[in-house]
């Protein structure tokens, strides 16, 4: 095992390349509905989790709680949201959105020989019905993930999001 | 309380439309333009949040001395705060010198709020009690003991904060009647009581505020169809798609009620929601035996209270294999113009409970409720899309919803050990006529 590093991965080099095309496709997968592909991309084991931001000073800091949260999700429970879009009756995404999924500032660091801390800002428009304002979320992605030789695996997954009260109905969607 | 109460009064909206006219309780029709009139709107924020006892925070959100959380009286901004002295105080968030919000954190603990405009600064309890160059500024023609900022009443109720602006209110017991018992049941059923986990989620739903307070109040119908997703994959673990059809439906005074939901004879409920056995201990050295044999057996709790705190009790399974878990949720559907409402949701689990047990109640209530939850994000998807297709003028002129659902039942007590007018059966729409008749009653007055 290689020391933990404090420096960034820098923007060209092949795993920085790697790991991004590793989020540009999940977000692919996930606009175009493919979502038991997106289940391979997760580990087994993964956590996936989305704290809730509140309004505070600037002294108390970014104001994201973690004793309350908007996901709180392992595989079988991610399975099961998937499971239920395949039902007919999962009413809040049938019709299904249209979403479109932006990722960009990505900073690196590597945490093990195989795995990585991926920070990634996160823009989600989501267009429902025919109504023609988008519900939009916005903030950053904190994630491990593990690169294998033929692919990488999404282990962990913090969603920080901007908004104190999402200006989303549900999230009936993944991000 | 009659259909009369609505009847008798002959309150006009300004154009000259009766209020009578848009609701018929008696045979069970409520026009739509009841969920979706901008002139009622404003009327529900003079005539209802300005004059009833609103739930707006749980006191261990606030547990210590300066401890304060913003919340929501109708669409007005208020503090909740504790004081040096323990005691629970609710003042609007807008300074008495030109209205500045003096409070922009949305929780907090602090000796005192300062204005940002001008300075002037307040004791948690909302009394003045600093002003920037006082004798500069203004001398003898101010005196800082005479100002306060804009203060409610404070009830608190086995840890719900309830507020009110009105001067004089009634007795909360009173105004709670009955519900009351229910209350005790649900939040403190140990000796600590429950306790909020975290904070609460909050996101926006396009939709008229009372559709939330009129679905939990009494919807158990709609579990059928909008959550039968929950019952093919088992996040009901019986499987039974009309699993919210087996318990009572109960009525209480001033629009508050509820549904309580068993299972058929043959099904096997864990006891007290399955929890801990240390829990279940407490339990029963804490509750009276009327509510412990109502708490003993039950699967799910749905209900509101008027205006607009709904709560559930609900108890789900979120992945194949693993036992199911259960939590109380209140939930507030905070008015945001006729067509928009903010909710708030919390999860409480018994504060005696151990972290595991907090811990699945979290897991399960995200999972279920809240915004992501499997079953909530269904429900939001209804309001949402109600809200868009009444507001139209047909639709207010021509449209009446029917809530015809057990209207020739007769209040039934069996063998149910709760107060209140109950109902056997849960497939009813006689808790959201008792909503629409404490409505249409305030509204007139
Ligand atoms: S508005 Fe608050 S001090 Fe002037
Ligand atoms: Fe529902």
């Amino acid at each position: 095992m290689t020391q933990k590093t404090q420096a960034n991965i820098s923007l060209g080099d092949p795993t920085y390349l790697k790991l991004q095309g590793f989020l540009q496709e999940e977000a692919y997968l996930l606009d175009q509905g493919a979502f038991r592909e997106w289940l391979n991309l997760l580990d087994p084991e993964v956590r996936y989790v989305m704290p809730i931001r509140t309004t505070r000073e600037r002294v108390h800091g970014s104001g994201l709680v973690d004793q309350m949260v908007f996901f709180d999700e392992n595989y079988a429970s991610l399975k099961k949201r998937i499971d239920r879009l395949d039902t007919e009756y999962a009413w809040g995404e049938d019709p299904p959105s249209r979403t479109r999924r932006f990722i960009d500032n990505i900073r690196i660091k590597q945490l093990d020989e195989r795995t990585y801390e991926v920070r990634s800002y996160f823009l989600v428009l989501r267009s429902r019905g025919n109504v023609p304002d988008y519900q939009i979320l916005s903030g950053q992605k904190v994630d491990t993930i593990v690169v294998y030789d033929d692919g990488c695996k999404l282990k962990h997954r913090l969603i920080y999001p901007d908004q104190a009260t999402l200006g989303v109905e549900n999230l009936g969607i993944f991000i | 309380m009659t259909v009369q109460d609505v009847r008798g009064k002959e309150f006009r909206l300004s154009d000259g439309t009766r209020l009578q006219d848009l609701l018929d309780v008696e045979n069970g029709y409520i026009s739509a333009r009841i969920v979706s009139d901008p002139e009622l709107y404003e009327l529900e924020m003079k005539k209802i949040f300005a004059r009833v006892w609103v739930p707006i925070a749980h006191v261990s959100e606030i547990p210590n001395k300066g401890d304060y959380v913003l919340r929501y009286i109708g669409d007005e901004e208020v503090i909740v705060a504790r004081s040096e002295h323990n005691t629970i105080h609710v003042v609007l968030n807008a300074c008495t010198h030109r209205g500045m919000p003096v409070c922009r954190s949305e929780r907090g603990n602090s000796s005192h709020f300062r204005c940002p405009y001008h300075g002037f600064t307040y004791r948690q309890d909302g009394q003045l009690i600093g002003v920037p160059a006082h004798k500069e500024a203004f001398g003898e023609a101010l005196d800082k003991e005479l100002y306060h900022l804009v203060q409610a009443k404070v009830a608190i109720v086995y840890g719900l904060i309830f507020a009110t602006f009105n001067d004089n209110p009634p007795p909360i017991d009173e105004y709670l009647g009955t519900m009351k018992w229910y209350l005790q049941m649900m939040l403190q059923h140990t000796p600590e009581g429950m306790e909020v986990i975290g904070v609460p989620q909050r996101w926006v739903v396009k939709s008229n505020w009372k559709l939330g307070g009129d679905n939990f109040v009494g919807d158990a119908y709609h579990t059928f169809m909008t959550h039968y997703s929950a019952v093919q994959l088992r996040i009901v673990p019986s499987g039974d798609p009309k699993f919210a059809y087996y318990g009572v439906h109960v009525s209480h005074d001033n629009g508050h009620g509820l549904g309580l939901i068993g299972a058929p004879p043959e099904v096997e409920l864990p006891r007290f929601y399955g929890v801990p056995e240390d829990i279940a201990k407490k339990i029963e050295a804490t509750l009276p035996p009327g509510q412990q044999k109502a708490f003993e057996r039950l699967a799910y709790i749905h209900g509101t209270i008027f205006p607009n705190m709904s709560f559930g009790y609900f108890s789900w399974a979120t992945e194949d294999g693993k036992a199911p878990g259960s939590y109380l949720t209140l939930r507030q559907w905070v008015p945001r113009g006729p067509y928009e409402m903010e909710v708030f949701t919390w999860v409480l689990a018994e504060k005696e409970a151990s972290d595991a047990w907090k811990h699945l109640a979290r897991e399960t209530f995200v999972r279920t409720f809240g915004a992501s939850g499997m079953l909530e994000q269904d429900d939001a998807e209804m309001w949402s899309n109600i809200t868009r297709a009444t507001k139209g003028f047909i639709a207010r002129e021509k449209l009446n919803f029917i809530y015809r659902m057990g209207i020739n039942r007769k209040p039934e007590q069996g063998d149910w050990p709760g107060p209140g007018t109950v109902y056997q059966g849960d497939y009813s729409e006689q808790n959201q006529l008792n909503i629409w008749r404490a409505w249409a009653r305030l509204i007139s007055e």
